[in-house]
């Protein structure tokens, strides 16, 4: 034991002088990098990759808020880099270091939050919906492709404690306004304290706010119904199959539409290794590399070149590579106004509270 | 003299220099904090402006004023409080006989049963909320357990992970020795000759203790009460993993406008409130501590 | 027959057997669960030292627990000669603002702290990192080791230090062959103290870590977050087994100085 301690702390600060040589400093959404990728950068670039994590845009802009400088590339959804922008904390793109840019998709570039993507590259894209536990709700006669699962007591009645949603003011009150016929960006005061209502009368249902460990805890069973990102439930859904669990884990996409998340790279302006950066974003847009976010980690994928890698399997799946009906019902988040976003801080501090 | 004067200028400049400057100036930058605007990212926006030769000042009573337009912050406090004061309770229920067997025991033995109930202190506190993680687990043996006994009287299964006692299990579970070191430091000091005499005196054992043991372990019991309370007041780890939609405690609001709301000068005005409460309590149990010496 | 008393303290030894086994249980649990062979803290499985492997590997981890060396090591040094003479300024002086300043960070909300120091560096401009949470450590630890200084000196003779003086031994002197001898181990059990704290803090560093510089428990706590896996246990084990050896030297060196705490 005292030996595999000493090694333990030696390796550590080897590590640590190692890392000190080149490391890329990735600030990301947790799982959501395929580890083959990451290893075949480390081998490409003689670098080392080091990730920390969030599972909120508000926490991922309170973090680099707060200080966080050092970070080489960020991973934020389109409203995020609209802000980003805004504050002038992005780098813009050397263009001349990226020729895979031309692998992406023309309907993912140019868009509004970025015209001319002159800071932003897509990654992926995702949209928040239900996973859920085929089985067990398959007994109780529950239909996942709708919001009342999370919001309707008549239909939590049946499955009370079984249920998580996630603890993000923007994704959650989204799917409320969604549930009430409005749009996620709708920010009228009187539509906003409805779909606070809404969450409240659900809430003592609920088993906890979770964004970070739903993917486990459908795995094991604890929960049935888990509100999320797509790619997450992918996850769930191959965990407990390789786990051979009892059940079977799906998801849906509610009928009232959801929230559409495309996550972008981008590089702040205070990192210390652009070039590398650089190297890094042009790397992820080949698209061998570019698969791996839809294969490993059942994200949606803006690159075209990525395409021909994809397993025919995901990309026959609608909730992951939305039919042009599916994606009508689909919105991004906007940015909204700081007046807005207190509103909705007081009104989640509110719900949190009660 | 002289000399003197300079040996306790090096002495004492360092650490308070240190501390002044590490706690006391952010302490104050809090105050001020909370009475500015938020910063249109986060942050804090600036608190004065100067355009055309003119000052002015940006600062706004509105965080403060947030905090009493509505009953739901002191309700929070009220509950946080609640949580600790039952806490407390359940560190004294359980500390209590620990503390007083321990101080009973030949004085060699004492050292090492001390010790015991210390080293799961010394242990990770994310480490012994992540045990009680295990155990709470639907599919873990305690929960099975709890609902087969359940279950043959006939009453439907209870989730016991993501609850309110979870929560303050847990809350328990870490503070514990936090009760029992300021128990035993009192009941250890307690003269075996009272004991004694109340024998001789022909007082059975429960008598001996409620009437000679107890009231004088008194100011033993503030002093671990403070010690509990105080970290439960500020703890937002344990209803983070542990809690249920309805466990939230007030460091958890704090933490929330910190880092995930943005909303910094709010955060500023919560935790203001939380030292004056902390203060407050410190104040009280001291009070009472010093009574109680004085009684005994 | 027992006599009313002795079952009365058979009652008491029973229910102080209890709690020491509430103590110890789920540590117990974490130990056993660190070789269980399945990925869901559940049932038993079977008997594996994968777990360790796998953190022997895990880079991310090591490098936290890189961190968490550095910053300890580092804090504690400047916490332990901050606290020393903070420790013996208490004993020799009347001072007005120091005893407060070394108390109040003992006694307030460890968040408290957290998030002023937060606001603090912001203010300065600073980017969070390595720096911002050695500053931060050394603030709470200096209390710890004064506290255990102080103690220690209360249980010196007085006159010997005298006695030196009055044999015509320079304050200097005196202070380096008999004060700080004889201080030794309150300081040394003050410095170890810090260091464990250091090692331990997760509160203070969650609010002033910033980009690379996450420590163990910071890199605990966002496992704990995501996914439970026994990869926790292990290094729940690991972090179990050093503090224990530091508790052990601790208490060798200065008994009082734990039971101060």
């Amino acid at each position: 034991m005292k030996k595999l301690l000493a090694s333990l702390v030696l390796m550590g600060t080897t590590q640590l002088a190692a890392a000190q040589g080149t490391s890329l400093y990735l600030f990301n959404w947790n799982d959501y990098i395929a580890e083959e990728a990451v290893a075949a950068f480390e081998q490409s670039c003689h670098c080392q990759l080091v990730q920390d994590y969030y599972s909120s845009t508000e926490e991922m802009m309170a973090k680099l808020q707060a200080g966080a400088s050092g970070y080489d590339v960020v991973v934020p959804s389109q409203n995020a880099v609209q802000a980003l922008v805004k504050q002038g904390a992005l780098a813009p793109l050397d263009k001349g270091a990226l020729p895979n840019l031309k692998n992406i998709d023309p309907a993912f570039l140019d868009r509004g939050y970025d015209p001319g993507n002159g800071y932003s590259v897509p990654y992926a894209f995702t949209t928040t919906l239900i996973g859920y536990n085929e089985s067990e709700l398959g007994k109780l006669g529950i239909d996942a492709a709708d919001w009342s699962v999370i919001f309707d007591p008549m239909v939590l009645e049946k499955i009370k404690g079984k249920v998580t949603v996630m603890d993000d003011a923007q994704e959650l009150f989204g799917a409320a306004l969604k549930y009430l016929g409005y749009s996620v960006n709708d920010h009228d005061e009187k539509h906003l304290r409805e779909a606070q209502q809404v969450i409240r009368t659900a809430k003592p249902y609920w088993a906890a706010f979770n964004s970070s460990s739903y993917i486990k805890e459908l795995t094991v069973g604890n929960i049935w119904v888990a509100h999320g990102y797509s790619s997450d439930m992918v996850q769930a859904q191959a965990d407990a199959a390789a786990a051979g669990r009892h059940f079977t884990i799906n998801f849906a996409l509610p009928r009232q539409g959801a929230v559409l998340a495309l996550d972008n790279l981008v590089i702040p302006k205070s990192a210390k290794n652009k070039a590398l950066a650089h190297q890094f974003l042009n790397f992820m847009m080949d698209g061998k590399h570019a698969a791996g976010v839809t294969n490993e980690v059942g994200a949606g994928n803006p690159n075209a070149a990525a395409t021909a890698f994809i397993s025919e399997e995901i990309k026959a799946q609608t909730a992951i590579f939305p039919d042009p009906a599916t994606l009508a019902l689909l919105e991004p988040l906007e940015e909204s106004s700081p007046k807005v976003r207190r509103l909705l801080n007081k009104l989640w501090t509110e719900i949190k509270i009660r | 003299m002289r000399r003197k004067t300079w040996r306790r200028q090096l002495l004492t400049l360092p650490p308070t220099g240190y501390l002044l400057l590490f706690f006391a100036v952010p302490s104050i930058i809090m105050l001020f904090a909370s009475f500015r605007y938020a910063g249109e990212y986060g942050g804090l926006a600036p608190w004065y402006y100067y355009e055309a030769g003119e000052f002015s000042l940006d600062l706004t009573l509105e965080n403060w004023q947030r905090l009493f337009e509505s009953e739901i912050y002191l309700l929070l406090f009220l509950k946080s409080i609640g949580y600790a004061l039952l806490t407390s309770l359940l560190c004294i229920l359980l500390g209590y006989p620990l503390a007083l067997m321990i101080a009973r025991r030949p004085k060699r033995q004492r050292d090492l049963l001390l010790l015991l109930v210390i080293l799961p202190f010394w242990s990770n506190f994310l480490v012994r909320i992540y045990a009680w993680m295990i155990i709470f687990s639907p599919a873990g043996a305690l929960t099975q357990m709890v609902n087969g006994l359940l279950g043959l009287f006939g009453l439907g299964p209870v989730t016991l992970m993501y609850s309110t006692t979870a929560v303050i299990v847990t809350l328990v579970y870490v503070h514990l020795p936090f009760m029992v070191l300021p128990l035993y430091a009192n009941l250890e000091k307690q003269s075996p000759a009272l004991l004694d005499a109340a024998q001789d005196l022909g007082a059975n054992s429960w008598r001996r203790f409620w009437h000679v043991t107890w009231p004088l372990s008194l100011p033993g019991i503030y002093a671990g009460s403070i010690l509990v309370f105080i970290p439960v007041l500020g703890m937002f780890a344990i209803p983070d993993l542990l809690g249920g939609t309805d466990s939230i405690m007030i460091a958890n609001v704090i933490k929330q406008q910190f880092v995930e709301s943005r909303d910094w000068p709010f955060g500023s005005v919560l935790s203001m409130v939380m030292t004056v409460a902390a203060v407050l309590v410190v104040l009280l149990g001291a009070r009472l501590a010093r009574q109680g010496v004085a009684r005994g | 027959m027992a006599s009313p008393s002795t079952r009365g303290s058979l009652a008491l030894t029973l229910s102080a057997y209890a709690v020491y086994a509430f103590l110890y249980l789920p540590l117990l649990i974490v130990v056993a669960y660190s070789f269980n062979d399945s990925r869901l803290n559940a049932e038993w499985v079977g008997f594996t030292f994968d777990w360790y492997h796998k953190l022997l590997h895990n880079q991310e981890m090591l490098k936290a627990a890189g961190n968490s060396l550095i910053i300890a090591t580092v804090s504690a040094a400047i916490a332990t000669v901050l606290g020393t003479l903070a420790g013996m300024a208490l004993h020799q002086f009347r001072l007005r603002l120091l005893p407060g300043l070394v108390l109040a960070p003992i006694a307030m909300p460890d968040i408290l702290m957290g998030v002023s120091l937060l606001l603090f560096f912001m203010l300065l401009n600073m980017s969070l990192g390595l720096l911002s949470i050695i500053l931060a450590h050394i603030t709470f630890c200096i209390g710890f080791v004064a506290l255990s200084v102080q103690a220690r000196i209360s249980g010196i003779d007085k006159s010997l230090t005298e006695a030196a003086r009055d044999l015509g031994a320079t304050p200097w002197v005196c202070f380096r062959r008999i004060t700080l001898p004889l201080l030794a181990p309150g300081i040394l059990a003050g410095a170890l103290m810090a260091f464990t704290l250091s090692i331990d803090d997760f509160v203070i560093t969650f609010f002033v870590a910033g980009v690379g510089s996450s420590t163990l428990p910071l890199q605990i706590y966002s496992m704990v977050k995501i996914a439970v896996t026994p990869e926790v246990n292990a290094i729940s084990t690991l972090l179990m087994v050093l503090t224990l050896a530091l508790i052990m030297l601790v208490s060798r060196l200065s008994p009082a100085a734990l039971r101060g705490s």
